[in-house]
Order: C-alpha cells, then sequence, then structure tokens
C-alpha cells in the first residue's frame, strides 16, 4: 500500500528507520544493505543473490544464484542456493544449501547443503562478511583443481528435500 | 515520476502515455560477466518483453539469455514487477551458446567447430564434460564418452541413413541421450563395429587429435596427450567406459584420493588414509558387537571428513573380533617408549582418529586421547596395522569392550591417564588377568570369602595385599607391598583398579593388585637420583608413560602434561 504513495527509496529509509530503532538493528541493517547491493549488482556479476520472499521482513530466507565459471565443468550453468541468515547473522555464518544438483567437495550429494567446515568463508566467519562473500567463495571453490572436473548431473536437477 | 503533460499538444505519444501515470520508464542496467548495457523499458514490462529488448542489444538469440535477479531466474512469463525489478537497479545476463559452451558474449564457437562433418567431432567437448552418467574423474579419461558419441553418431547416422542436414544436432542428440542412459553406453560398447575400432589404437588416437575440442583439451591438459600415447591405457580406459559404476567408482576414489593429498601434506595424511582403510571394518564390526551402545556411534563425526569407502580396490582386513590371536604382550613391548613430545604435538589430530578401542573420542572428551600413554599407542598402530589386530584380538581387550558397553561410568573412569597408562601396559593388563584368574579360584574354593569383600573397597587392604593376590609373573617391579608415601592419589589408583577388576571378575569385587607407585618404585629411584626431587611429578609422569624413564624425564622436562 505504501509504495502508492512512496517511492522505493523513501520506502527503504523507511524501513532502516525501523531497523534502527528495533531490537537487532545491526542485523537488519546489515541486511538491508545487503539486499541493497543484490539489487544494484555490486560485485562482478558472477553471483546474485536477494530475499526469497520480498515480504519476508525478518531477512532471513535469501536465495543466491552462482554463474558457473568458464572453463570448468561449471561453465555456463547456473546454481540456485538457499541461503538462511539467522538470528546472530551476521555474528554468525548464514546457512547455505545448493537448490540445484551440484558435485562439488564440500556440498553434500544427497541434500545440497554446504558443509561449513570446507568453505573457508564459513569456517572462519568474520562479521565483515556477507552473503556475497560466501558465493564468490563457493564460485572459486569451482575453480579449484579437485573441482573444476568433477562430473555433474544433468543439467537442470534440484534436489527434492 | 512523470509529470503530466496532456495539456500540451506537441508532446508526443510517448509521454502521453506516460503522463497518464499508469506506465513508466525505467532504466535496468543489464549486466554480463564481461559486459554492461543500460536498458529502457516500460515498468510493467514482463520478462519476455525485456528480453526482446535485450536480445538486439545484445546481438543474441532469445533462447539464450538468461536473466537474474536477486538470486532468481528470471521467467519468461514473469513480469519486471513481480521481481521488484526497479529504475536503477541492475539485472544479470547469461547469454548461453549452446549447451556446454562459453557463456558470455556471442560466440558460436561451438557451433561452428563441430560443423565438420566426420562423424567423429563431438560437439560437446569444449569443457571436460563428462555429463554422463560415466562420469570419468581424470582427465585423460575424459575420451570415452566423445569418442562414443562419435562412434554413436556413426551408428545414428547409418540408423538413419544419413538424412538428417545437420550433424551437430545429431551429435548433441546423441550426446544428450548417452546422459541419460547409461546402458546405451553399454550397448555401444558391445557394437562390434566399435570394438573393432577401439582395437585400433591408431585409430582411435586419430579420431580424438582431429577434434578442435579435444585439442583444445588436450592443451588445457597435457596429461590427455601421454595418455594419448600410451594404448594400454586407453584400452583400459575404454574397458572402464563400458561399467559406468565402476568408472564412478573409480573416479571418485581418485578425486578423493587426490583432495586428500592435497588437503594436507604430510605424515598425518598418510595416517589418516591408513586408518580409513582400518577403519571402516573395525567400526562395522564394532557396531555389531555393540548394537546400539552410544560407543558405537564411532565414525559419526569421522565419516564426514572421511572418503567414501574405496570398496573396489580394497582388501578386507581380518575382523579384528575374530578369534583370539597372539598375545600382544611382544608387540607392545617398546609401546611406551615413543616420546610423547611428538605425541603432544600432534594431539588435536589424535583426536579424530579412529580410536582403536571402538571409543568414540568425542563422546569421551579428550581425556582418552590426551594420554601420551595412548597417544604412543596410536603412533605403534600406525606403524604396524598388525599391531592393532593383535591387540583388539587379545580376550582381555574383548572382555574390557564388553565390560564398557555394559557399564558407561567405566567410560569416565578411562579418562584417568593413570587408569589408561593401566591399560595400555600389558603387562600391567597379564597382571590384571592374573588377578582375575586368581579370584576366580578364590571364589571356587572359598565362596564364603568373596562376599565379604565389600564393592566400596577396602582401603586398608593394598597395603598388605599390594604384591601377593597373585603371582605377578612378569616384569612389574618386584620390590613389596609398599604402601603410597601419599595417601589419596593411591586411593584414587585403588578405586580405579578396583573397578577395573571388577569388570574383569565379572562383578565379583576385588582388592587392588599393585599401585603403580609401587610399579614404578624403581624408575623412582631413578629419577630422584638424576635429580627429580617431586616425587609426585614423578610418579605422575611414569604413569602417564606407563614406565619409560626417558618419557617421563622428556615430560617432566617439558610443559606439564594436560
Amino acid at each position: 500500500m505504501l509504495e502508492e504513495f512512496l517511492t522505493g527509496n523513501d520506502l527503504y529509509h523507511l524501513v532502516k528507520l525501523w531497523a534502527y530503532q528495533g531490537v537487532k538493528v545491526p542485523r537488519n541493517f546489515r541486511l538491508l544493505e545487503e539486499l541493497e547491493e543484490g539489487q544494484k549488482g555490486v560485485g562482478d556479476g558472477t553471483v546474485s543473490w536477494g530475499l526469497e520472499d520480498d515480504e519476508d521482513m525478518t531477512l532471513t530466507r535469501w536465495r543466491g544464484m552462482i554463474i558457473g565459471p568458464p572453463r570448468t565443468i561449471y561453465e555456463n550453468r547456473m546454481y540456485s542456493l538457499k541461503v538462511e541468515c539467522g538470528p546472530r547473522y551476521p555474528e554468525a555464518p548464514p546457512f547455505v544449501r545448493f537448490v540445484t544438483k551440484i558435485n562439488l567437495n564440500g556440498v553434500h550429494n544427497s541434500n545440497g547443503v554446504v558443509d561449513t567446515r570446507a568453505v573457508s568463508a564459513l569456517a572462519k566467519w568474520q562479521n565483515s562478511y556477507s552473503i556475497r562473500v560466501v558465493l564468490q567463495e563457493l564460485r572459486r571453490l569451482m575453480m579449484c583443481k579437485e573441482n573444476m572436473k568433477l562430473p555433474q548431473p544433468p543439467e537442470g536437477q534440484i534436489y527434492t528435500n | 515520476m512523470a509529470e503530466s503533460s496532456g495539456t500540451d499538444p506537441t508532446v508526443d505519444s510517448n509521454v502521453v502515455e506516460n503522463a497518464a501515470k499508469d506506465r513508466t520508464m525505467i532504466v535496468v542496467t543489464v549486466k554480463t560477466p564481461k559486459d554492461k548495457e543500460e536498458i529502457a523499458i516500460l515498468e510493467d514490462s514482463s520478462v519476455a518483453q525485456f528480453k526482446e529488448e535485450i536480445s538486439k542489444r545484445f546481438n543474441a538469440k532469445l533462447d539464450q539469455l538468461v536473466l537474474i535477479f536477486a538470486g532468481k531466474i528470471l521467467k519468461d512469463g514473469d513480469t519486471l514487477n513481480q521481481h521488484g525489478i526497479k529504475d536503477g537497479l541492475t539485472v544479470h545476463l547469461v547469454i548461453k551458446t549452446a549447451p556446454k559452451a562459453t557463456s558470455g558474449s556471442t560466440s558460436q564457437n561451438s557451433a561452428s567447430s563441430s560443423g565438420t562433418p566426420q562423424a567423429n567431432s563431438s560437439s560437446s567437448a569444449s569443457s571436460p564434460v563428462p555429463n554422463a552418467s560415466t562420469p570419468p574423474g581424470t582427465g585423460p579419461a575424459i575420451q570415452p564418452p566423445n569418442l562414443l558419441s562419435g562412434f554413436g553418431d556413426l551408428s545414428s547416422l547409418s540408423g538413419m541413413g544419413m538424412g538428417s542436414a545437420n550433424f551437430m544436432e545429431l551429435q548433441q542428440q546423441m550426446q544428450r541421450q548417452l546422459m541419460s542412459n547409461p546402458e546405451m553406453l553399454s550397448q555401444i560398447m558391445d557394437n562390434p563395429l566399435v570394438q573393432n575400432m577401439m582395437s585400433n589404437p591408431d585409430l582411435m588416437r586419430q579420431m580424438i587429435v582431429t577434434n578442435p575440442q579435444m585439442q583444445q583439451l588436450m592443451e588445457r591438459n597435457p596429461e590427455i596427450s601421454h595418455m594419448l600415447n600410451n594404448p594400454e591405457l586407453m584400452r583400459q580406459t575404454m574397458e572402464l567406459a563400458r561399467n559406468p559404476a565402476m568408472m564412478q567408482e573409480m573416479m571418485r576414489n581418485q578425486d578423493r584420493a587426490l583432495s586428500n593429498l592435497e588437503s594436507i601434506p604430510g605424515g598425518y595424511n598418510a595416517l589418516r588414509r591408513m586408518y580409513t582403510d582400518i577403519q571402516e571394518p573395525m567400526f562395522s564390526a564394532a557396531r555389531e558387537q555393540f548394537g546400539n551402545n552410544p560407543f558405537s556411534a564411532l565414525g559419526g563425526n569421522l565419516d564426514s571428513g572421511v572418503q567414501p569407502s574405496r570398496t573396489e580396490n580394497r582388501e578386507p582386513l581380518p575382523n579384528p573380533w575374530g578369534p583370539p590371536g597372539t598375545a600382544p604382550s611382544e608387540s607392545r613391548g617398546t609401546g611406551s617408549s615413543t616420546t610423547t613430545s611428538s605425541n603432544g604435538g600432534t594431539a588435536p589430530s589424535v583426536s579424530s582418529l579412529p580410536n582403536p578401542l571402538g571409543i568414540n573420542a568425542s563422546g569421551l572428551g579428550n581425556g582418552v586421547f590426551s594420554s601420551p600413554g595412548m597417544q604412543s599407542l596410536m603412533q605403534q598402530i600406525s606403524e604396524n596395522p598388525q599391531l592393532m589386530q593383535n591387540m583388539l584380538s587379545a580376550p582381555y581387550m574383548r572382555s574390557m569392550m564388553q565390560s564398557l558397553a555394559q557399564n558407561p561410568d567405566l567410560a569416565s573412569q578411562m579418562q584417568n591417564p593413570e587408569a589408561l597408562s593401566v591399560m595400555t601396559n600389558p603387562r600391567a593388563m597379564q597382571a590384571l588377568m592374573q588377578i582375575q584368574q586368581g579370584l576366580q579360584t578364590l571364589q571356587t574354593e572359598a565362596p564364603g570369602l568373596m562376599p565379604s569383600l565389600a564393592p566400596g573397597g577396602i582401603p586398608g587392604i593394598p597395603s598388605t595385599t599390594g604384591g601377593s593376590v597373585a603371582p605377578e609373573g612378569p616384569p612389574p617391579p618386584t620390590q613389596g607391598s609398599n604402601p603410597s608415601a601419599d595417601v589419596s592419589p593411591s586411593q584414587q589408583q585403588q578405586q580405579l583398579m578396583q573397578q577395573m577388576l571388577q569388570m574383569f571378575a565379572g562383578g565379583v569385587t576385588t582388592t587392588q593388585a599393585v599401585t603403580p607407585e609401587v610399579r614404578f618404585q624403581q624408575q623412582l629411584d631413578q629419577l630422584s637420583a638424576m635429580g627429580f626431587l617431586n616425587r609426585e611429578a614423578n610418579l605422575q609422569a611414569l604413569i602417564a608413560t606407563g614406565g619409560d624413564i626417558n618419557a617421563a624425564i622428556e615430560r617432566l622436562l617439558g610443559s606439564q602434561p594436560s
């Protein structure tokens, strides 16, 4: 409703204000920033992220997309991910799982869940890191020798659980 | 927001439309990994309409475009509004040239390369794609699908009478079919024509080399060209291709082994792999024995760190829970003499290694593993897997395991380093066995005597029966039963011993055998002669190292034991 009377910008500022006043000031503020960055395409364009549901006021469920790096087996594929930023984010790392099936070291074969220990951004998480950092690291992992030639499932398959 | 300009007749129709405020032009940035363009589009457009504009600007076909915004792929039927795409925001674009070709800009390179009418070229080889159910893990092994799609094309061509004008399509189709149907691959392999060709390595080599994608591949991966020169290897690879399951297995093995190698250099890694070899059968055997016992959650946290079992090529190790082998005492001989300092250094990693005793380290906390005695044991075992089997097959181990299973309290006792050092000292264990036997004899001979030995333990007794309960054949210090100077540690020890003996005697309470202090009397004397005057520290060190003086000295000189 508000959108009719306010521009996107105004709305954004209003929400920021709200974020400041809430208990979870740092978290919401941070996530709003990340939302904005995701929409503005900050970065080199090889990863993308945004809220799974725009109405999600808790800013918890996010969607990510990684474009498979060239000259690897992941080339030309787009990998969809779910990222969940819990209540302690950004002090605690987010939960990440692949939606698109992938064969990558550190990703569970059965459900696409990313093993925190296998991704250094998650294992050694700092609160200055962000969803973008995690996605970019996963993309870098795809370029590693040990991963770049792993045979992949047919394109377009997703984990069902 | 556009202002209403409906009153000005010279304004063109576009603006008039916009003036109604129903529709607004927005400028959206479209970004590819290589390029960036700003595209003006009506706010309420559909994604399909947006793509039309993009297709013009980027010179690409509609079906090649994939748009991503905020982590989601934009479907043609969606609207920009739906996804919240507004003025000034950025949408990511991926231009697909053909399946498995390079992304980003224009590129019909894969199309052009497969334009060659020869059936031997395969379109989708630009990326080292296995994409099939016959995953070739290593570089060289990638050959088969390409070759086979080549062969496949031949067969399909002959089948269709060369009807199709577009070989590329055929090949792509073939590839796709191969991908989805592993049996097809084996069928192809079984085709005598194919086999004929395959048995001629030169021909194969020729076919491979002329394929431009293959050439690209060879550039990236020089191993491939080596492989091409080795006909034996090629044949082997072909064999493998026949059997997709085996291929997968082998590939996984190699990849896992590779990642293993790459991740952690050095001895730890070798150890780890050896443990993996030993761990699997052990744990499965252990699980069988313990059923749902909490201790049997053995490999739980280890499995995730350890790679899938190499079922294809590992010889089965003898069942460690099998019939008792020779007594381990001789093989345990120098166990305690290994330096504790190096073990201390590997403590963190050791705790993640499989526990030969089948105890979940994380379950028991690190107490079990931080004991240098235990660590030296591990080291011994790593150097000699046979040792572990010997150890495990000893009868006392078995009964201990059983008791452990029945009595989880014992686990906490196990954390006591003194208890552990006793456990790891085979001579001590033998002594305990003898005690057990003695007690059993006593039980039969004088049943009346047993009940009088209360479970709580009789602190007084050890001092008198110290060395006399059972004739201790071997080694332990032959000094008489000199009660400890310090009461409290030995009381603790006594209780421990009692508990341990309890389990051996199957619930019959016993007295304590020998206090560590008594056992180490000789060593203690030596240490004090050398100038280590802190008797208690000496004792602790000796207990921890199982009587090894040198190791004890190192302990005393080094940092405090954990």
